[in-house]
C-alpha cells in the first residue's frame, strides 16, 4: 500500500443568515508505504486526520490532492476492484443493524461483498469462532454489550477474507479483558499475513502489535519508524516525573530551561501534578528541578526509561 | 425568580431549548404544508361525495392540524427534558410548578395558533372560501380557545409520558382520536351516537362547533356556549395534567423513575 | 448468467433481511398501517353521511393504497439519513456491490409493509361500514395492487436519493403523505382537481395503478393504464439511478457521508 503525498481539505459554512465559508487542510501532504503483511500504526491525536487518510484509502473519499494505491490498485481509479480486497472496520458501538441479530448482519454484508454461497457459511462459523461469539449469533444486536458488537465489526470486517484490513481505533470504548482478545485477534490476522492499518490511542498497542508506526499531527506524519526507534529517536534518555501539589504554570515554565531537560507535560491527578520531564539520558537534573519549585509541595520523585506513550507526547505537544 | 418571571422568561427559554433542532426545514413542511394538504384533502374527498361545503372542511382541518403542534409540542416540552436529562434538575430548583410548566405551555399556544391561522387563511385563499374581514376577530378567538385547550391536553400527554416511553406514538394515536371522533369533516350529528358521545368530552369538538358558526357569520354570542364548553375542557385535561405532574414528581422521588430511560 | 444469479441472490437477502428490520419496529408498523387506516376512515365517514354503496366502494378501494404511498414516502426520504445515524451508510458505500443495488431492495421492503395495511384496509373498510367490493376480477386487481407497490417502491427509491442532502428529510417525507393521497386520486377522482395540478397526478405512477385497479374492478381492461404506470416506475428508477451514481460522487469529494 502507497500513499504519495496525499492531500484533502474540507469546506466548512457557518452561521445561518450570513454564511462565512472557511476551508479546513485535514491531510496536508501525507506519505507511507506499507510492505505486504505488515501490521503499520498510525497514531496521533484527535482531530490530527488519521480517519480522513483512512477514508481516502478506502475510496470512501477523493482525495484532494496526491494519490494513493492499495494492492497496485489506485483508489481513485479502480475503486470497485479495492473494495473487493480491503476490510474496514471502525470503533464505537455504530455500524450495525441493531434489529438484526449478529448472523443476519454478517448475512447481510457477506452478500454485498458477494462471497459465495457455500462459502459464506463456512466463513461465517470460522469468524463467530474467532471473535469469540458462537452461541449468541442468533440473537439480535440490540441486546448486544459494547464489546461485543465491536467484535461483531471486525468479524463483518473479515467476511470476504481481505489482503489489507483498516482498522480504525477498533478498541475504543472497550474493557481490558476484551481489549486483550481484541489485540489476539489483530495478531492472529498478522499471522495469516494479512496487511493491518490500525490506528489507535493506545501505546502500548500499538507497542505490542505495529511492526512500523507514523505519528500524525495537524494533518502531517511528524515521526515513522518501528516503536523502538520511535522511542530511542524522539525520547532518547530518561524521563523524571516529579509529583507535586499545586505548582503554579510560572514555574512549570522555567523547569523547561534547565539545559538537560527536553520538555515538560504536566498530568493532573486530582489535586497533584506530575510533571513530566523528558531528560538528557546521562543526566542528572533531580537537585536543580527540586530546588526551581522552591516552597512547592513535592511528592513522589521517580526517573524511569522512556516509553512509546513518552515519545508520542513528545511528537505531538511539540 | 419570581413567578412572573418563571412564567415568562422561563417558559420561553425552555421553549427554545427544547426545540432549537426545529429549522425552516421542518416548521415549513410540517406546520405550514401538511395543515394545508389536509385541508384540501378532506375539501376534495367532501366535493367528490357531495357532503358538506368547502369552508365546513376548511375550519375543521385547520383547527385539527393545531392540534399537532400544540399536543406535541407540549408533549416534548415536559418529557423531551428526560431525555437530556435536565428535568430533574429543574425539578429540585424551588420555582413554583404552576407558572413553571404553565410557562411552557404559553409559546406553545400560540404556536398552535398560528398554524392554524395560517391554514384558515391560505386554505381558504386556495379553495376560493371567502370569510369576511368581519368574522376574523370572533374566529381568532375560537382558534385560541381550541389552541389552549389542545395544550392542557399535551400537558396531560407530557405528564403520561413521563412514564410511557413512546411519546411521539401517543401523540401519533391522540391525533387520529381527534381526527376521527371531534368532528373535524363529519359533524357530529352525522356521526355514529356513540363517537359523537365520545367526541363531547374531547378537547377540540367544541372548539371546532363555535369556529364553523362564526365562520359562517354568527355573531360571537351564539357561540359562548360551546366555547365555555371547550375551555371548560381543556381547564379539566390541564388540572388532570398538572396533578399527574405533581404526582410523578412525588412518586418518582420514592422509586426514581424519573430518571429512568 | 452466474452473474445474473449472483445479483438475484443479493437482492433477495438484502430485501428479506431489510422486511425483517421493518417487521420488528413497532412504530413503523404504526406509521405504515394505523395512520393511514385512520384518514382512509375519516374519508369514509365523510363518504358515509351520503351513503351512495358505489362511492363507497369507489373510495374504500382507493383507500386500500393509501398506506403503500405512506409507508414508503415518509420512510423513504429518510432511509439515507438512518442508515447515516446508524453508521452503516459508509458500511454501505464501502462494499463492491453497487450502493443503488444495496437501496432498491430497501424501498420495496418498505412498499411491502405497505401491502400489509392493503389487507387490512379492505378487511377493515368491510367489518366496519360494510363495503362490498364487487370485483369483476381478482387477478387483475392484484396485479393492480402489486404494480402499485412495485411502482411506489421506485418512487422511493428516487426520494431517498434526492432527499439525502436534507438533515431533516423525515419532515419533508411526512409532508408528501398528504398531497400523495390526494393528487394520486385514491380517494378523489382526478378529474375533480383543478387542471394546472392534474398533469402532477399523470406523472405519478400510483395514479395510473388505482386507475387499473378500479378497471379491474369493473370488469374493463387495465393494460393500457397498467403499461403507462410501469413505464413511469421505470422511468423513476432510472433517474433514481443516475442520481445515486452522481450523489457518491459527490459525497467523494465533499466528505458528505459520514456527517451525523
Amino acid at each position: 500500500m502507497v500513499a504519495r503525498d496525499l492531500r484533502r481539505s474540507f469546506r466548512t459554512t457557518q452561521g445561518r443568515l450570513r454564511r462565512t465559508r472557511s476551508e479546513v487542510e485535514a491531510v496536508r501532504g501525507v506519505s507511507f508505504e506499507i510492505a505486504p503483511g505488515e501490521t503499520f500504526g498510525l497514531l496521533g491525536p484527535n482531530g490530527a486526520g488519521k480517519t480522513t487518510t483512512i477514508k481516502m484509502l478506502i475510496t470512501l473519499l477523493l482525495p484532494t490532492s496526491g494519490s494513493a494505491s492499495v494492492l497496485g490498485m489506485d483508489v481513485v481509479a479502480d475503486v470497485r476492484a479495492v473494495r473487493r480486497r480491503i476490510g474496514y472496520v471502525f470503533g464505537g458501538d455504530r455500524g450495525l443493524y441493531d434489529r438484526l441479530s449478529g448472523l443476519d448482519n454478517l448475512r447481510y454484508f457477506a452478500e454485498l461483498y458477494g462471497v459465495e454461497p457455500r462459502e459464506q457459511q463456512r466463513r461465517i462459523g470460522a469468524l463467530l469462532e474467532l471473535v469469540g461469539m458462537t452461541g449468541r449469533e442468533h440473537e439480535r444486536v440490540e441486546g448486544y454489550s459494547r464489546g461485543m458488537r465491536q467484535r461483531l465489526h471486525i468479524a463483518r470486517g473479515l467476511l470476504h477474507d481481505p489482503d489489507v484490513v483498516f482498522l480504525d481505533e477498533p478498541s475504543i470504548g472497550i474493557d481490558p479483558v476484551g481489549a486483550r482478545e481484541l489485540r489476539a485477534t489483530i495478531a492472529s490476522l498478522k499471522e495469516q499475513g494479512t496487511t493491518v492499518l490500525l490506528t489507535t490511542h493506545y501505546m502500548f498497542e500499538a507497542d505490542e502489535l505495529c511492526d512500523r508506526i507514523a505519528v500524525i499531527r495537524s494533518g502531517e506524519i511528524v515521526a515513522e519508524g518501528t516503536p523502538e526507534q520511535l522511542k530511542r529517536g524522539v525520547a532518547s534518555g530518561r524521563v523524571l516525573e516529579v509529583e507535586t501539589y499545586g505548582v503554579p504554570a510560572g514555574v512549570v515554565e522555567t523547569l523547561g530551561d534547565l539545559g538537560p531537560v527536553h520538555s515538560v507535560a504536566v498530568e493532573e491527578r486530582g489535586q497533584l501534578q506530575v510533571l513530566v520531564l523528558q531528560c538528557d539520558a546521562d543526566s542528572e537534573v533531580t537537585q536543580d528541578v527540586l530546588s526551581r519549585l522552591g516552597d512547592v509541595r513535592v511528592g513522589r520523585v521517580s526517573a524511569r526509561e522512556p516509553t512509546l506513550e513518552d515519545a508520542y507526547v513528545q511528537l505531538v505537544t511539540q | 425568580m419570581s413567578s412572573a418571571r418563571v412564567f415568562f422568561v422561563g417558559g420561553l427559554l425552555s421553549f427554545r431549548a427544547q426545540f432549537n433542532w426545529l429549522s425552516p426545514w421542518i416548521l415549513v413542511p410540517s406546520l405550514m404544508v401538511s395543515p394545508v394538504a389536509q385541508i384540501l384533502l378532506f375539501a376534495y374527498v367532501g366535493r367528490a361525495a357531495g357532503v358538506g361545503d368547502d369552508r365546513f372542511f376548511l375550519v375543521g382541518n385547520a383547527l385539527n392540524y393545531a392540534a399537532i403542534p400544540c399536543t406535541f409540542a407540549m408533549t416534548f416540552a415536559i418529557s423531551g427534558e428526560r431525555w437530556a436529562q435536565t428535568l430533574g434538575l429543574v425539578l429540585v430548583t424551588p420555582a413554583r410548578r404552576l407558572p413553571l410548566f404553565l410557562g411552557r405551555a404559553l409559546p406553545v399556544i400560540v404556536t398552535g395558533w398560528a398554524v392554524a391561522v395560517f391554514g384558515l387563511g391560505v386554505g381558504s385563499l386556495l379553495l376560493g372560501v371567502r370569510l369576511e374581514v368581519a368574522v376574523w376577530p370572533s374566529l381568532l378567538l375560537a382558534v385560541a380557545v381550541t389552541s389552549v385547550s389542545c395544550t392542557s391536553l399535551g400537558l396531560l400527554m407530557g405528564a403520561a409520558c413521563l412514564r410511557i416511553r413512546d411519546g411521539a406514538t401517543l401523540g401519533n394515536v391522540v391525533f387520529l382520536v381527534l381526527l376521527v371522533f371531534c368532528g373535524t369533516n363529519v359533524a357530529l350529528a352525522d356521526l355514529p351516537a356513540w363517537m359523537a358521545a365520545v367526541g363531547e368530552w374531547l378537547p377540540l369538538t367544541h372548539g371546532i362547533e363555535a369556529a364553523r358558526s362564526v365562520a359562517a357569520g354568527a355573531p360571537l354570542g351564539d357561540v359562548a356556549g360551546p366555547l365555555v364548553r371547550e375551555l371548560l375542557t381543556g381547564l379539566a385535561y390541564g388540572v388532570a395534567g398538572l396533578a399527574t405532574l405533581g404526582w410523578m414528581e412525588r412518586d418518582s422521588r420514592r422509586r426514581a423513575t424519573l430518571e429512568r430511560m | 448468467m452466474t452473474r445474473l444469479t449472483t445479483r438475484a441472490r443479493q437482492l433477495w437477502l438484502c430485501y428479506r433481511l431489510q422486511l425483517k428490520i421493518l417487521l420488528v419496529s413497532p412504530f413503523e408498523g404504526f406509521l405504515g398501517v394505523v395512520f393511514p387506516l385512520m384518514f382512509a376512515t375519516a374519508t369514509l365517514l365523510v363518504y358515509r353521511v351520503e351513503g351512495d354503496p358505489r362511492a363507497m366502494a369507489y373510495a374504500g378501494l382507493g383507500a386500500a393504497v393509501m398506506g403503500v404511498w405512506t409507508s414508503v414516502t415518509v420512510a423513504a426520504s429518510s432511509l439515507l439519513n438512518r442508515e447515516r445515524w446508524a453508521g452503516t451508510l459508509e458500511l454501505l458505500v464501502a462494499a463492491p456491490t453497487p450502493f443503488l443495488m444495496v437501496l432498491v431492495p430497501i424501498t420495496t421492503a418498505m412498499a411491502t409493509v405497505g401491502l400489509v395495511s392493503v389487507v387490512v384496509t379492505l378487511v377493515w373498510n368491510r367489518l366496519v361500514f360494510g363495503v362490498r367490493l364487487d370485483v369483476a376480477s381478482w387477478p387483475l386487481l392484484v396485479l393492480g395492487v402489486l404494480a402499485a407497490t412495485v411502482t411506489i417502491a421506485m418512487f422511493g427509491f428516487l426520494l431517498s436519493v434526492v432527499a439525502v442532502r436534507y438533515r431533516t428529510a423525515w419532515a419533508l417525507g411526512a409532508s408528501l403523505e398528504y398531497p400523495g393521497w390526494l393528487l394520486c386520486g385514491f380517494v378523489v377522482p382526478v378529474s375533480l382537481l383543478p387542471l394546472v395540478v392534474r398533469p402532477l397526478s399523470w406523472a405519478l405512477a400510483p395514479t395510473w395503478a388505482v386507475e387499473a385497479m378500479r378497471s379491474a374492478a369493473s370488469g374493463g381492461s387495465p393494460w393500457g393504464e397498467l403499461a403507462v404506470c410501469l413505464a413511469l416506475g421505470a422511468a423513476y428508477a432510472a433517474l433514481a439511478a443516475y442520481l445515486g451514481r452522481r450523489l457518491i460522487e459527490s459525497a467523494r469529494r465533499h466528505a458528505t457521508l459520514a456527517l451525523t
